[in-house]
């Protein structure tokens, strides 16, 4: 009989389920979205060849994806670091804000050699993510203050902090650029078409650091202040000392994702600098599932997909009907996510 | 006013012709890549079109009166059957991701209707084989041309009518950016007005975007507070007019006439038509004449004043009319000595603005408040 039947919920997904929901997820946001789109009169199958052969068709397609891959990387790590000790860090957007100013302050601001220029710029860009997150850092180590929250609200500031001196103080005079600073001389290299090689170090930076916490014993301690504080503590494990060590190493990768941005992309600091890749890390941080490796697979996927919107968009769809089906991919993982952690069973009366 | 980082050959050995070019040829074409060979030839049935705009087509504004240069396209070509379009463009990366997929898609020419400037010109180095287009750009390239309009000598049409209509001299100014259109436009906005009322003063809000009605509504509101009882603005929608209906002041637009949104408060409009420089533009492209021009639509020939609103008493709008046909005629009234808002000289006595000049204005006249100098 139907009331014979439990769902069960299991401490962790089997890995093989996890990924099988999951497929099963993106496949039905692929077939759902399908289904509308018909409806709405556009053809299907012509739209998802063109995303295809846009996407992975040409070297020029693949460039764009590489290039969407670089920034979407490090939000998601730094969310995802954050995680390791339970914080939410919900700030990447104003730290990547940050990382870009600060960066760019050294750009305009100070004189020498580009190649010398584009290290103290890499430096500053990751000081200026972990400044950003250092006050939310502390009021949650010495006052519990829900970092959720401040972190969140200071991306407001760091936006707008950018929109001023990019059409005030520092906006540029000379190239007549539209609301934005002169362009910065020192630029990191391209190596293949529009490809900086910002991206093997957002990936090396990934490896690193999931290295680090899988491998170094304060990686362990990390994981387990964030899985449990309490036992962590008592086993002697310094937890508030690691707290702010975690939370500002997360600040810091996202200083580098707008360091990188600026000096590889889009070279001169501006209001629309982050393109949301802030909030678009902690979706990548989500599909990621906690896991560091795993972010380089959820940020491809992000990228494909911001990058498919793109295309779609040329092919006459709005941004909005782009942006509803972004959502319902990510929101049908989600419940994948969380089903693939029930089990249905039989239980013998 | 040349863009060194960005002058290729040919524009440099064009520069000194830039120079002497201080008033319209036709067409508003104000100089021309001169050494630039031709793109190709291509069949109508074959070419494909690129149109990428900051806002929805359906403002009603801005991006409404580009989208009707395209309609007009298809109509002078009717063979034409791929044009690409997107809207709400980003200011940010994902502006040249749009006009990369552009290129990707085959396309042969490429309007950017609002000036992305460094995101779409990293396209455009990589796609030699593209015409580009960009509106109110500043670079010339072998392939890359700009367009805009004369606007300054219509809004100062409207700066006489808002001096005549003001009873209280504060006048108010809703912006996107301090960027030189706006610069530009609150100057000679203000100019005109002071010539009627030497008082006249104009405050400025900036909301950082070209398309944010609610924001444009915010800053008509805080401006109509602070005692200004004429608004002008440089949005792409009607926002702020529907406050000066509401909140019984005059009110000036932008792009198209809108009057409808408000007709007790309307005035007039800067009102702007690229459909003939569009048709004329990609007929060049199809027909393998097209190099890249630097292009300002004169007064009377794509940007003018709208019919004067139903409030307007019929003196007020037949004095600004007055100055119209003078502007017509050939005279400016961007002539020194003018001061910037510090007081001090920037165009000595009697030297008459270039358009170049005025395209490229970037600091504040006497007058105007909330921009950044």
């Amino acid at each position: 009989m139907f009331g014979n039947w439990r769902f069960q919920r299991l401490p962790s997904a089997h890995p093989g389920v996890a990924f099988a929901a999951r497929a099963a997820a993106v496949i039905a946001a692929l077939v759902f979205t399908g289904v509308i789109l018909a409806i709405a009169g556009a053809n299907p199958i012509e739209l998802a060849a063109e995303v295809i052969d846009s996407s992975f068709g040409s070297s020029f397609g693949l460039e764009d994806l590489a290039l969407l891959f670089i920034p979407l990387i490090l939000t998601g790590l730094a969310v995802t670091v954050a995680q390791q000790i339970g914080a939410w860090n919900i700030g990447a957007e104003g730290q990547f804000y940050l990382g870009a100013f600060s960066a760019t302050a050294v750009g305009l601001f100070v004189p020498g050699p580009p190649a010398l220029i584009l290290v103290l710029m890499f430096f500053a860009g990751i000081i200026g993510g972990m400044l950003w997150i250092l006050i939310p850092t502390l009021a949650r180590a010495y006052a519990n203050v829900n970092e959720l929250i401040t972190t969140l609200l200071l991306n407001f500031v760091a936006a707008l902090l950018v929109y001023y001196v990019s059409t005030g103080p520092w906006r540029d005079r000379v190239g007549l650029a539209n609301s934005a600073t002169p362009r910065l001389s020192a630029e990191v290299p391209e190596f293949w078409g529009i490809v900086h090689w910002g991206l093997p170090v957002a990936v090396l930076v990934v490896i690193a650091t999931a290295a680090v916490f899988t491998f170094s014993r304060w990686g362990y301690e990390v994981r387990l202040s964030g899985s449990n504080p309490s036992a962590a503590k008592y086993a002697g494990i310094p937890v508030r000392r690691h707290l702010i060590t975690v939370m500002l190493l997360s600040g810091g990768i996202a200083g580098l994702a707008g360091m990188l941005e600026i000096a590889g992309t889009v070279h001169r600091l501006q209001g629309g600098i982050s393109n949301n890749f802030g909030y678009l890390g902690i979706m990548v941080a989500v599909l990621a599932r906690g896991s560091s490796i795993g972010v380089i697979f959820s940020a491809a996927l992000m990228a494909f997909i911001l990058n498919s919107g793109i295309i779609l968009q040329t092919q006459g769809l709005t941004t909005s009907a782009v942006l509803a089906m972004t959502g319902l991919i990510l929101f049908l993982t989600a419940i994948g996510d969380e089903l693939s952690h029930y089990r249905i069973t039989r239980e013998k009366t | 006013m040349v863009n060194l980082r960005n002058l290729s050959r040919r524009g440099f050995l064009n520069m000194s012709a830039a120079g002497a070019a201080s008033t319209f040829l036709p067409s508003g074409l104000m100089r021309q890549a001169a050494a630039a060979e031709p793109l190709p030839a291509i069949a109508e049935e074959d070419a494909v079109l690129g149109f990428g705009h900051v806002g929805p087509i359906t403002d009603e504004g801005w991006t409404w009166s580009h989208h009707q240069g395209l309609l007009a396209c298809k109509e002078a070509y009717p063979n034409l059957k791929n044009i690409l379009e997107v809207e709400n463009v980003p200011y940010s990366s994902d502006a040249t991701r749009t006009y990369r997929q552009f290129v990707k898609e085959g396309a042969n020419m490429i309007f950017d209707t609002s000036s992305t400037g460094d995101f779409l010109h990293e396209v455009v180095k990589r796609a030699p084989e593209v015409a580009f287009m960009e509106c109110n750009g500043h670079a010339l390239m072998d392939n890359l041309g700009w367009y805009y309009l004369a606007h300054w000598y219509p809004t100062y049409v409207i700066g006489v009518a808002a001096g005549h209509l003001s009873k209280t001299g504060k006048l108010g100014y809703v912006a996107s950016f301090p960027v030189a259109s706006v610069y530009c436009s609150t100057n000679a906005f203000i100019m005109g007005a002071r010539t009627v009322n030497p008082d006249a003063t104009l405050q400025t809000i900036v909301i950082n975007s070209w398309f944010d009605p609610q924001a444009a509504t915010q800053a008509g509101t805080a401006l109509v507070d602070n005692g200004c009882d004429f608004l002008f603005g440089i949005m792409d929608e009607a926002g702020y007019l529907q406050v000066a209906e509401k909140r019984g002041v005059w009110a000036a637009m932008w792009n198209t006439d809108i009057r409808r949104y408000g007709p007790n408060a309307y005035v007039s409009s800067v009102i702007i038509d690229f459909k003939d420089f569009y048709v004329d533009q990609v007929g060049k492209r199809l027909a393998g004449e097209w190099t890249p021009g630097e292009h300002l639509l004169p007064l009377g020939g794509g940007v003018d004043r709208d019919t004067w609103g139903q409030n307007v008493p019929q003196e007020v709008g037949d004095a600004a009319d007055a100055v119209r046909q003078k502007m017509l005629d050939g005279w400016s009234p961007f002539v020194g000595e003018l001061k910037d808002v510090n007081g001090e000289v920037r165009v000595p006595e009697g030297q008459r603005m270039t358009e170049m000049e005025l395209y490229n204005w970037d600091w504040s006249v006497e007058g105007v408040t909330g921009l950044s100098s």
